[in-house]
């Protein structure tokens, strides 16, 4: 049975919205991607509603909003903005190590190229396989592969070079 | 998994954590569906007009027939009677119960919202106003809304925040706990939205009531400054102490009391008051055009 679009966006909108937010290292774009992509989704929900998994279809149309994302800001990726994120979600406090830590990691992943980063999240927030990926990127696994081995060797490599204790700088003067 | 890609995992679920709360979303979805739907049927409408339009224009009229004026056409196409003031900004996201209590357009545009029933502008209560400039923030707290430059001021359970979006905003919130962070929050949620009109209820020689107020649609109050006399409109009765004395105004029978003028047309109290009396206050009132359909479904709803 097909289930209707007000209880499926009252059961997704939140997955997605994470799923969005993760992509797009931005609460506010991903708000506006998963509006974008619902109102969208609604109008030819008679189509998807039908199809086995609605909801990774309709994860899928995320994605590609994403990646075509006609209205990117300052014509250019969106670095990661911590403000921007915690006047949204104030993070957990949490002053360890640790979390400086996943936090530099998070700005260097929000610098990579758009493919890079959507199959980085595919693989290692989605736990998908390369040939997912694929399908949900629209290319071919050799090129997942591909964009994978480039986003880990720059995040290795400015792991490396990244100086002892700069983790506890990134928030400053970001913006 | 090697200690890259067990960091890349950590810090994507760090992100995930940080997912915005849904409202927001569902409430600008349930918009966009409703102006979507309302785009349809004005669509629908204005087709159907024209077909009429070209059917009279080609078989009935043909030679004497003089073409609509454009202005016309378009003015059909624009909710309530084509008066309406844009806002063109709007929040998605205010303290729990909060409703809409009052529109001015006097000078900045303003909207502000309180608990149901409460008086405009008292505690607790939120105010979003567009300023023309911006105004003096020295001394205020730098901040950021939506990655653009701000600027904070708080006042005990008050906080203000000014920035600057394609005009310049200024969100202030009274009377709550965490003032700053309620400011901000509500800053963070307002959107253009160049479809946000308001239409006052009367007009008074091309100009239209500049505040309403009110606690229900069918419970408001607006106002017209008209040089020094206050020209108003209102659901109730304005308060007149005894004695009164009869006047005809718009036809009817009003009250005289004091310097203030009232008669009771089309169940609306229309009324004229001034620090002196002068017929000039009957002349107004009698002058005052109610709206066709005045825009009071705002009043007394949330977002």
């Amino acid at each position: 049975m097909t289930p209707s679009f007000d209880d499926f966006v009252a059961e997704q909108v939140t997955p997605l919205l994470r799923y969005a937010t993760v992509l797009t290292c931005d609460p506010h774009l991903a708000q506006d991607v998963v509006q974008e992509v619902l109102l969208r989704a609604q109008q030819k929900w008679d189509r998807i509603g039908s199809v086995d998994l609605p909801h990774a279809y309709v994860k899928r149309m995320v994605t590609n909003e994403y990646l075509s994302w006609r209205r990117r800001r300052a014509a250019k990726d969106v670095a990661l903005c911590m403000t921007t994120l915690e006047s949204v979600t104030p993070p957990v406090a949490d002053k360890t190590h640790h979390y400086d830590e996943r936090e530099a990691m998070l700005q260097r992943i929000a610098k990579l190229p758009r493919k890079q980063r959507a199959a980085v999240v595919l693989r290692y927030y989605e736990n998908y396989d390369d040939s997912e990926i694929a399908q949900m990127l629209g290319c071919a696994e050799g090129t997942v592969r591909s964009h994978i081995s480039r986003a880990l060797a720059t995040l290795r490599m400015e792991h490396t070079l990244e100086p002892a204790g700069v983790g506890s700088r990134l928030g400053e003067g970001l913006s | 998994m090697n200690d890259t890609e067990q960091r890349i995992k950590e810090a994507l679920g760090l992100l995930a954590e940080r997912t915005p709360h849904p409202g927001p979303t569902l409430n600008a979805l349930k918009r966009k569906r409703k102006r979507q739907r309302n785009n349809v049927f004005l669509i629908a409408t204005a087709g159907m007009a024209a077909v009429v339009v070209l059917i009279f224009a080609g078989v009935v009229a043909s030679n004497r027939y003089a073409p609509p004026n454009p202005n016309d056409a378009a003015a059909a196409l624009v909710q309530g009677d084509g008066k309406g003031v844009p806002f063109k900004y709007a929040p998605h996201w205010l303290p729990d119960g909060f409703v809409e209590s009052l529109r001015a357009t006097n000078m900045a545009p303003t909207r502000v919202w309180g608990p149901a029933g409460a008086t405009p502008y008292s505690n607790p209560s939120v105010v979003i106003r567009a300023h023309g400039e911006m105004p003096d923030v020295r001394g205020w707290d730098p901040a950021r809304v939506r990655g653009l430059e701000a600027w904070v001021q708080v006042r005990g359970d008050a906080a203000s925040v000014v920035w600057k979006a394609q005009d310049v905003l200024d969100v202030s919130v009274n009377g709550v706990a965490d003032a700053r962070e309620v400011a901000l929050r509500v800053a963070e949620s307002v959107r253009a939205d160049a479809k946000i009109t308001h239409t006052p209820p009367f007009e008074l020689e091309g100009r239209y009531a500049e505040l309403v107020r009110g606690t229900a649609p069918d419970s408001w109050h607006s106002s017209l400054a008209w040089n020094a006399v206050s020209v108003q409109v209102a659901t109730a009765k304005p308060e007149l102490p005894a004695p009164n004395e009869p006047v005809t105004v718009r036809g009817k029978q009003g009250v005289r009391n004091g310097n203030t003028v009232a008669v009771q047309d089309g169940g609306l109290w229309i009324s004229a008051t001034a620090s002196a009396w002068s017929d000039e206050l009957v002349e107004l009132v009698n002058k005052v055009e109610i709206v066709d359909r005045p825009d009071t479904g705002w009043i007394g709803k949330g977002i």
